[in-house]
């Protein structure tokens, strides 16, 4: 069974001729089944987490690990293995192919594992019709709206069967019914497949549906209390 | 299930290509007509060239057969056939056969052509191979007829057992059509301006009777050279022996200067159809990119991602190359198939046209080798240094901005070449074509700082406008995207290319032209014998005697003159009567002092040499210079080193005197009339026509007609540069044209916005036509700036290196039409849809 743990994480970015801290000395873990909100408003280096437990950035200081394997300092053969293995993500933008169905989209994963077309149709219709997409497999995406975009992008995260769930304002395009939605199928995935989950949000609405809620600013956590912040703006990602 | 890395499979290559097919039609479809274009201009050219020598050489094995050696006349008078039996006798040789070659005119009911006759015996199926033994199996079958190739036939309405006339030597014969040669028959002929008849046939045309101009020889295994050094002792220095196939190195020389122009074409072309191709794919730059960083973000390998781009970049290169293949070889066969009839005085010219596989596939590999170059821009965001993400971070449109550094080094590199180009220029004429290409890629380098520079001057000229439209065009126009510099490059490469090879086109035939007016000045009327502007086939004397009693003239004189070959030239020699008001053409004179010069020519022992020919050799003012005559070997002196007043080989102008004495023989060339005073030049022309007598083969014109005739020929040589300079201009600006509509339909969204905030439709129209009529004429005006220059250095080259009369003059007028024509062209074909796409409902803004 799996964890997520970062420890004492920094991440610095230039910005505007300064460095500017988008990650200052976090420490968390998630453990297997978990479903966590980190929550915080724009510019609070929420995403910036999320990337350095996807592999897909390196932290400046202290140590991102995964199931035991520290992933700093992966080549990038071997950071993309883990997303391909190991990382179901979820964007908030969906960015699906807009000439494939809904089932092309989910499956493209599944290809470079090893599965034949055909065979990643199989695996892949299943977790469409869990997402209640079942009817709309051939659908391509200006036919569909935007949470059922959701729902594809969903199921592309969860057909190669991750060890860690990542999502990125997943509910961001949704209204509130498919905001409860979306955050309890992620929630119960995590708690079927005993996976650790990373949700990263500013709607206040999804708290609900998670198993625990870490609040940070300004790039520092605040040791896992939720705390009330004053009405958001919903602007773009940091 | 094996969990580790693998590669794509095939089918998910084209899965994933499919897909991006069926979301971006248009785009792939523009990036593919881009390559298709600049493929098909490529091998139209190439295969043009390739078509024009490689069926000559088919031509010329299909006379020669397996001979290896032949014994040439050096003069059209030829040798007594009585040779042949010598050779035939010589113990080493297993075939001698005679031919008889001179140029006739063939006439029918349809019109006349002039070919160069060919008398074979049935002994050339002795050659052996299909064609000689057709050819001479077939000449029984002529039975003292004619045989036409299909294309002469058509031209001339002759049909198979029809009569036509042949003019030739001065005289008019008619003759029956013993067969029309097809493909299907005689496949090297059935496309050239050649016909064939029995060599007793020819000789009774020709009036050459017992004479014949070749020996095809077939030396027995092992003792060509052994053979050869027994026909050179046979010829006693007045015949040439040479291989059966040097008259491919003749012509291979004779043509370079045409190969060498169209291949600087053919770079330009590829280079235009790049661009093309570059600027449909980026296009779609952001939306790859972010596929790419999603692919990434997935868990793909950055190898796969690489195969990935490969495989669509080679899919779409292929299928577009093999379009621009089959485009090419439509262009070959239609526009640019002719034969140059300036070349069929002197070469058995073919042009038939077949598929060269070779060229077929180097075009092909060009155009995938293009495509995937194209399509390279988001390999970049494969970075390991870069973020997978920062694509979605990324801002900016479509197409990406340039930064100002970019655009300075780009502005430095263009200037750089432009300098290094005159440099090596200076240093290496003979480099000016390699020039030539770096000059069209210098354009391309010099139309960012251009429209940077455009971009910061249009808003200040622009701020005190109201113009809605003009304000519209000036934000725009400050946006410059890698998009925009590529379709202001391909203008600027298009308009290159025409200013530069047309213009020093437009050059070469000044050249030409003042020298033919000023070589047919010599007299009020020429005589001759038809078959082609350079007057080297001869006719008897005897008509003279009935020309001087001709009352309306007033003097007569013989000019005389042919072709002799030394080394890889095939020279037209150019005998003048001494009492020519001039021995050559004033303004062709390069070297040497005009006055002294005819003196000494006049004199005798002393030649006017083009200068070329003069370099090859070593040959400055007063060298000796030897010549291979009929008579032996020839000394001169050379008076003036001269242009080769446009017979690419060159030429050599002495007196005819010093002609007959080494030529021998008494035939004129053609006759030089000066007419009494107050006779003009047509009624002195009906006269000697009339006591020519209506059976005449000969030719009568003025000065002016035989001028003309003389400029026809050479631009219709030139035809196929300016067909390919046109078709590059069209083509450019219609793809421009298509690809600024495509970019302009893209921009509906922010039009719409525009029209929320108050913009009228007509308003956002002429703004839309402003800006791509700038961003067109950028790009025109660099073309054309750096056009300028190339056809300096082209003109130079064309007077330095290969010795044509080519004096530079900035053509204007044509660079004004050639960037007139461009923008006119763009500029009416993105009329509609910018008209479409400023009627877009403002509510579109407001959608997703």
């Amino acid at each position: 069974m799996s964890a997520l743990r970062l420890r004492e994480v920094v991440k610095h970015y230039p910005s505007g001729g300064e460095t500017v801290r988008a990650v200052d000395s976090v420490s968390l873990q998630i453990g297997p089944g978990e479903l966590v909100a980190l929550y915080g408003p724009s510019g609070s280096g929420k995403t910036t987490l999320l990337l350095l437990a996807a592999g897909l950035m390196d932290p400046d200081a202290g140590e991102v690990s995964f199931d035991g394997r520290d992933l700093g300092g992966m080549s990038a053969r071997e950071s993309a293995a883990y997303r391909l293995n190991d990382v179901g993500f979820v964007f908030q933008s969906f960015h699906l192919m807009p000439g494939a169905s809904a089932l092309d989209n989910a499956l493209i994963k599944l290809p470079v594992c090893g599965y034949t077309l055909r065979e990643a149709r199989v695996k892949t219709e299943p977790w469409l019709t869990r997402v209640g997409l079942g009817e709309r497999l051939d659908h391509r995406p200006h036919q569909l709206s935007m949470g059922e975009r959701q729902r594809v992008a969903i199921a592309r995260a969860l057909v190669g069967e991750p060890r860690l769930l990542l999502a990125d304002e997943p509910t961001g395009n949704l209204d509130s019914a498919r905001t409860r939605e979306t955050i309890a199928l992620l929630r119960d995935v995590c708690h079927e497949r005993e996976i650790p989950g990373l949700l990263v949000t500013h709607d206040s609405e999804a708290m609900s549906y998670v198993d625990r809620t870490l609040t940070l600013r300004d790039g520092r956590l605040l040791d896992g209390v939720y705390e009330e912040l004053p009405e958001l703006s919903t602007s773009a990602r940091p | 299930m094996n969990r580790a890395l693998l590669g794509l499979s095939p089918s998910m290559l084209v899965f994933l290509y499919r897909r991006r097919l069926r979301a971006h039609p248009v785009q792939e479809l523009l990036a593919g007509a881009g390559i298709a274009v600049g493929v098909a201009l490529v091998f139209g050219v190439l295969l043009a060239n390739a078509g024009l020598t490689g069926s000559t050489e088919r031509l010329v094995r299909a006379l020669s057969g397996s001979a290896r050696l032949t014994l040439l006349a050096r003069s059209p008078a030829g040798f007594s056939e009585r040779l042949t039996d010598k050779v035939r006798a010589l113990p080493d040789v297993r075939v001698a056969t005679s031919v008889l070659r001179e140029n006739v005119t063939v006439e029918g009911p349809a019109g006349r052509q002039p070919v160069q006759l060919i008398g074979v015996s049935p002994s050339l199926s002795s050659l052996g191979g299909i064609s000689q033994q057709e050819l001479g199996n077939g000449a029984l079958l002529l039975s003292g007829g004619l045989g036409l190739p299909g294309g002469v036939a058509e031209t001339i309405g002759a049909r198979r057992g029809g009569r036509v006339s042949v003019v030739g030597n001065g005289a008019r014969h008619s003759l029956r059509v013993g067969a029309v040669i097809t493909s299907e028959s005689v496949k090297a002929l059935a496309g050239s301006p050649v016909a064939v008849a029995l060599l007793r046939v020819a000789q009774r045309l020709t009036g050459r009777h017992g004479r014949v101009t070749q020996t095809l020889v077939v030396p027995a295994r092992g003792r060509t050279t052994q053979v050869a050094g027994e026909l050179r002792a046979l010829a006693h220095g007045r015949l040439d022996v040479e291989t059966a196939g040097h008259e491919l190195q003749l012509l291979s020389q004779a043509t370079t200067p045409n190969r060498q122009s169209t291949s600087l074409f053919s770079a330009i072309s590829i280079m235009v159809g790049f661009l093309l191709a570059l600027n449909a794919m980026l296009l779609t730059v952001p939306e790859r990119r972010r596929f790419i960083a999603e692919l990434r973000m997935q868990g793909y390998d950055p190898r796969q991602i690489l195969l990935m781009l490969a495989f669509q970049a080679v899919a779409l290169g292929l299928v577009a190359s093999v379009l621009g293949v089959v485009l090419g070889d439509v262009l070959a066969r239609t526009l640019y198939h002719q034969v140059p009839s300036y070349l069929a005085v002197a070469f058995p010219i073919a042009a038939e046209q077949s598929l060269s596989v070779s060229l077929a596939l180097l075009a092909i590999a060009c155009g995938v080798l293009a495509t995937v170059l194209a399509s390279l821009s988001p390999v970049f965001d494969l970075r390991p240094s870069l973020p997978a993400d920062a694509v979605f971070r990324d801002a900016g449109p479509a197409g990406g901005l340039l930064t100002s550094a970019a655009m300075r080094w780009c502005g430095l590199a263009g200037l750089a070449t432009i300098a290094l180009v005159g440099g090596l220029v200076a240093v290496a004429p003979a480099a000016t074509i390699f020039g030539g290409v770096a000059l069209a890629l210098a354009s391309v380098l010099l139309v960012p700082p251009m429209l940077a520079a455009l971009a910061s001057w249009f808003p200040r000229l622009s701020a005190g406008s109201r113009s809605g439209a003009v304000i519209l065009a000036a934000s725009e126009l400050r946006a410059i995207s890698t998009r925009s510099v590529a379709l202001g490059a391909i203008v600027a490469l298009a308009v290159y290319g025409s200013v530069a090879i047309g213009g020093a086109r437009d050059d070469l035939l000044n050249g030409i032209e003042t020298a033919t007016a000023q070589y047919h000045s010599t007299a009020g009327l020429w005589v001759a014998d038809g078959s082609n502007v350079f007057n080297t086939d001869g006719f008897p004397v005897a008509v003279t005697k009935r020309l001087r009693r001709v009352p309306a003239v007033s003097s007569l004189r013989v000019y005389r003159g042919g072709l002799i070959d030394i080394g890889p030239r095939r020279l037209w020699v150019r005998a003048r009567p001494i009492d020519d008001p001039t021995m050559f053409e004033p303004s062709q004179l390069i070297n040497g002092d005009f006055k002294r010069a005819q003196a000494l020519i006049r004199h005798g022992g002393w030649a006017a040499v083009s200068s070329g020919f003069a370099r090859e050799h070593g040959l400055t003012l007063g060298s000796r210079l030897v010549l291979p005559t009929p008579s032996g070997l020839a000394s001169l002196r050379v008076a003036a080193l001269t242009t080769n007043s446009g017979w690419p080989a060159g030429t050599v102008t002495l007196s005819a005197p010093d002609y007959s004495r080494w030529w021998g023989g008494a035939e004129a060339m053609a006759l030089e009339l000066d007419l009494r005073s107050g006779v003009a030049p047509a009624a002195g022309a009906r006269a000697v026509r009339a006591a020519l007598g209506p059976g005449t083969g000969l030719l009568v014109q003025t000065t002016a007609q035989s001028a003309a005739r003389a400029d026809a020929s050479a631009r219709e040589g030139l035809r196929t540069l300016s067909d390919i300079s046109t078709m590059l201009l069209i083509a450019a600006a219609l793809a421009v044209a298509a690809a600024l509509s495509t970019t302009v339909w893209q921009r509906r969204a922010r039009l719409a916005s525009l029209k929320i905030q108050g913009y009228q439709a007509g308003q956002l129209w002429v703004g839309l036509l402003l800006e791509s009529v700038v961003m067109i004429a950028v790009g025109s005006l660099v073309g054309a700036a750096v056009g300028v220059y190339g056809h300096a250095l082209a003109a130079h080259w064309l007077t330095i290196t290969t010795g044509f009369p080519a004096p530079f003059s900035i053509g204007g007028v044509h660079v004004f039409l050639t960037f007139a024509l461009v923008t006119a062209i763009a500029t009416v074909v993105i009329s509609l849809p910018g008209m479409a796409a400023a009627r877009v409902p403002p509510r579109m803004s407001l959608q997703e």
